[in-house]
C-alpha cells in the first residue's frame, strides 16, 4: 500500500476481499460499501460537529509496519490471547457471528473491519475469574496508520481487569481502533484505557453486556493532537450495570473528544457516567454522551455527569450530557458543569505557604484523580496516577504530597 | 509586629472597613469581638492577602513590611498564618502532604532545608497529639468529610505544625464543645512566647477564660469603636453590644 489520506484510500477499498474466511469477507464488503456510499464524515456530520475532522481525513499517512499491538503483562492463568489473523486462519469459523456483534460499522470504525490485518483476541472462559490485570500496549513507533483491532470475551461470572496504553511520541500517525468487549451473564469486566499518544487517534470501543454483568470502563487521556473516542455500552440483559468514567487533559492546541453511548434495552439496568475535563492553552474538550432508554427498559436507573475546569481564555469546552427516554418508571439524572479552580480552596492553599502555581497543579491533579480514584486496581490506580503526574507542572512534589 | 493604621477596605464597592488602627507587640494577644456582620473576617483576610478586598486608604506594615504587597504565600511564610471561620474541604488532596508542601515551602523561604519524611511525621504525630486530632484525619484529604469542631482542630493543629509569628484566629472557637475549645485554647497557648503575637476573633468571653487576651477591642461596624482590658470581653458578654452602640451613637 501506498501513503495515502484516509478519503483517498476509502475510494480504492475493493468491493470484494479476497482473503480470510467468507463471513469475515462480507463483513469487510459490507463495512466497504457503508464507507463508499457514506463517506467519512465531515463538520456537517451532527455526531462530529465539534470534531476538526478534516484534519484526519484528508492527512496523508504512510501504512504502518504491522498494528503493533502486544500484551505487555504476563497472562494471568485461564486467560488466552491470541492473534486475530492466527485464529481466523487456524479456526476460520470460530469467531463468526461473534466479531463485530455492534452490526455493520461505520466511519472509521468500517475503515478499520476493513483494513484490519491483525489484532487479539483476549478471552477469559465461564467461571474464571482473574485478579491480575492483562496489560496490552499499541505502540506507534513512527509516523504510520494502523488499525488496531481487539476482541475481548467474558463468560458467564468471568471477571477481567484489561489495561490498554496508547503511547508514542510520533505526531504525524493515526491509530485507528476498535476494541469490542462481549462481556457474558454476571461476568465482571474492568476496562482501564490510557491515551499517551502524541498522534492523531479515532477510537471506537463497543460494548454487549448480558443479564447481571458488569462493566467499567475508565479512560484517561493526556493530550493527544486530535483524540475522539466514542464507548458505547449495550445494556442487553436484565440487572446489568455500566460504569463509564473519563479524564482528560488538555493543553497547547489539543482536541480531545470523548463520546459515550448507552443504550438500555432490558429492565433493571443501571448506568452511572462521570467524565471530568481540563482545558487550558489553546486546547479544545469536547464531551458528548448519551444514555437512550428503550421502551421495555423499566427501572432503569441512569446518570450522566460531565465536569470541567476551563483554565486559559483561548481553550474551548463543549458537554452535551443527554437522555432519550422512552419507558416512563424510571430514574435518571444528568448535568454538565464548566467553571474555573475553585478560588477558597487556591486561596486556602496558598494562605498555607503553598506557592501559587503549585496550589493550582495540586487542584488540577486532585479535580481529576478523583476519577483514577474509582478504579479498584490499586496497582492500576498507581499506573494511571503515575501518566497523570507527568503530564502535570509540579509533578514530582504533586506526587510528594498526594 | 502588626501595626494597621487608618485600614479602609471595600468589597464590591461597598465599604465594610472604615478606617481600622491596631497595633500588636510581639508577646501580646489582642481579641476581637462584634456583632455579626461588623467585618472582624473582612480585616482577617485583608492581613491573609484574599483576593477581592481593595484597600483604598491606610496601611499594614508587619515586621516593618509593607504587608499588602506580599503575595498569601509569602505572608505565610514571613509567619503569618490565618485560622479561617469556615475552613474549606479540599477532596483529593491530602490534609498531612499538603501540609508538608506548605511547611517545607516555608521553610525553603527562610533559607532552611526541607524536612525529611521521618522528621515531619514526628512532628505531625507531636502537634496532632496536642490538639487531639485523630491521626485518621492528618490523613484524609483537607477537611472533606470533617466535622465542623474537627476542621477547627485541624486549624490549631495546622497552626501548631507552622509556627507562625502572627497567628489570627477567626472564630475558631465556634462551634467547639467545652472539652474540645479547652484543647483548642491549650493549642493556642502553647504557642504563645515573646516572638509572637495573636488576633483572636470571637464572640464568647468563654474564649477568652482560657486565652486571656491582653487586649480586647469592639468592632462595629467598620470601626474600633472601644478598646480594653480582659474585663471589657466580660462586660460585653453580660450587658450586650447596645450600651457600647449607644456609647458612640449619642
Ligand atoms: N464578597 C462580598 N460582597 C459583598 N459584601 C460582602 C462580601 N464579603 C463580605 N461582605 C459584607 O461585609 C460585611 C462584613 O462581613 P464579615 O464577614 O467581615 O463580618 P464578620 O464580622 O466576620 O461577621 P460574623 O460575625 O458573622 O462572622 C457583611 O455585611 C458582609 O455581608
Ligand atoms: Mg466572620
Amino acid at each position: 500500500m501506498t501513503d495515502s489520506s484516509p478519503k483517498t484510500l476509502i475510494q480504492s477499498l475493493p468491493s470484494s476481499f479476497e482473503a480470510g474466511p467468507e463471513w469475515l469477507r462480507l463483513l469487510r464488503g459490507r463495512a466497504a460499501d457503508a464507507l463508499r456510499a457514506g463517506g467519512l464524515p465531515t463538520k456537517k456530520t451532527e455526531a462530529w460537529r465539534f470534531t476538526p475532522v478534516r484534519s484526519v481525513v484528508e492527512a496523508v499517512f504512510s501504512p504502518a509496519e504491522g498494528d503493533a499491538l502486544s500484551v505487555v503483562s504476563a497472562l494471568p492463568e485461564g486467560v488466552t490471547a491470541r492473534s486475530l489473523r492466527e485464529v481466523l486462519e487456524s479456526e476460520p469459523g470460530l469467531l463468526d457471528g461473534r466479531l463485530d456483534f455492534a452490526g455493520t460499522p461505520e466511519h472509521f470504525a468500517a475503515l478499520n473491519t476493513a483494513l484490519f490485518t491483525d489484532g487479539l483476541w483476549i478471552d477469559v472462559p465461564d467461571g474464571t475469574a482473574v485478579d491480575t490485570p492483562v496489560e496490552i500496549t499499541h505502540a506507534i513507533g513512527r509516523a504510520g496508520v494502523s488499525y488496531p483491532r481487539v476482541f475481548v470475551t467474558a463468560g458467564e461470572s468471568a471477571e477481567l481487569t484489561l489495561i490498554e496504553t496508547y503511547q508514542g511520541e510520533t505526531v504525524g500517525g493515526l491509530t485507528n481502533s476498535v476494541v469490542e468487549l462481549d462481556v457474558g451473564r454476571n461476568a465482571k469486566v474492568s476496562h482501564v484505557r490510557i491515551h499517551e499518544n502524541a498522534g492523531m487517534q479515532v477510537g471506537r470501543v463497543d460494548v454487549r453486556q448480558a443479564a447481571d454483568s458488569v462493566y467499567r470502563s475508565t479512560v484517561i487521556t493526556l493530550g493527544g493532537a486530535l483524540l475522539r473516542l466514542d464507548v458505547r455500552s449495550l445494556l442487553d440483559g436484565k440487572g446489568a450495570e455500566c460504569q463509564l468514567d473519563g479524564a482528560y487533559l488538555v493543553e497547547g492546541e489539543d482536541h480531545v473528544d470523548h463520546h459515550t453511548r448507552v443504550d438500555h434495552r432490558a429492565p433493571h439496568c443501571r448506568s452511572n457516567q462521570t467524565y471530568r475535563g481540563i482545558a487550558s492553552g489553546k486546547g479544545t474538550a469536547v464531551f458528548d454522551g448519551i444514555v437512550i432508554v428503550h421502551r421495555d427498559a423499566q427501572k432503569t436507573e441512569a446518570h450522566q455527569e460531565n465536569r470541567n475546569l476551563l483554565l486559559s481564555d483561548t481553550a474551548t469546552i463543549h458537554t452535551k450530557p443527554h437522555l432519550e427516554i422512552d419507558a416512563d418508571d424510571v430514574v435518571c439524572s444528568h448535568g454538565a458543569t464548566v467553571g474555573a479552580l475553585d478560588e477558597d480552596q487556591l486561596f486556602y492553599l496558598r494562605a498555607r505557604g503553598i506557592p501559587a502555581d503549585l496550589a493550582h497543579a495540586m487542584l488540577t491533579y486532585a479535580f481529576l484523580e478523583s476519577i483514577i480514584d474509582r478504579v479498584g486496581h490499586e496497582p492500576t490506580r498507581t499506573r494511571m496516577r503515575e501518566a497523570l503526574i507527568a503530564r502535570i507542572p509540579h509533578g514530582d512534589e504533586i506526587r510528594e504530597v498526594t | 509586629m502588626l501595626k494597621i493604621e487608618d485600614l479602609h477596605v471595600e468589597v464590591d464597592g461597598k465599604t465594610i472597613l472604615k478606617g481600622i488602627t491596631l497595633d500588636i507587640a510581639a508577646g501580646e494577644v489582642h481579641a476581637i469581638m462584634g456583632p455579626n456582620g461588623s467585618g472582624k473576617s473582612t480585616l482577617a483576610y485583608v492581613l491573609a492577602g484574599r483576593e477581592g478586598y481593595e484597600v483604598t486608604k491606610g496601611s499594614v506594615t508587619y515586621k516593618g513590611q509593607n504587608l499588602l504587597e506580599m503575595e498569601p504565600e509569602i505572608r505565610a511564610a514571613e509567619g503569618v498564618f490565618l485560622g479561617f471561620q469556615y475552613p474549606v474541604a479540599i477532596p483529593g488532596v491530602s490534609n498531612i502532604y499538603f501540609l508538608k508542601a506548605a511547611l517545607n515551602a516555608i521553610r525553603k523561604h527562610r533559607g532552611q532545608d526541607p524536612l525529611d519524611a521521618i522528621d515531619f511525621m514526628k512532628l505531625s504525630k507531636e502537634k496532632a497529639g496536642l490538639v487531639q486530632l485523630p491521626d485518621q484525619l492528618t490523613k484524609r484529604s483537607v477537611n472533606d468529610g470533617f466535622s465542623g469542631g474537627e476542621k477547627k482542630r485541624n486549624e490549631i493543629y495546622q497552626m501548631a505544625m507552622l509556627e507562625p509569628s502572627l497567628a489570627i484566629l477567626d472564630e475558631t472557637d465556634s462551634g467547639l464543645d467545652i472539652d474540645a475549645l479547652k484543647v483548642v485554647a491549650e493549642g493556642v497557648n502553647a504557642l504563645r512566647g515573646p516572638e509572637r503575637a495573636m488576633l483572636v476573633i470571637t464572640h464568647y468571653q468563654r474564649l477568652l477564660d482560657y486565652i486571656v487576651p491582653d487586649v480586647v477591642h469592639v468592632l462595629i461596624d467598620g470601626r474600633i469603636v472601644r478598646t480594653g482590658d480582659k474585663n471589657l470581653a466580660k462586660q460585653l458578654e453580660r450587658d450586650g453590644y447596645s450600651e457600647v452602640r449607644d456609647a458612640i451613637q449619642p
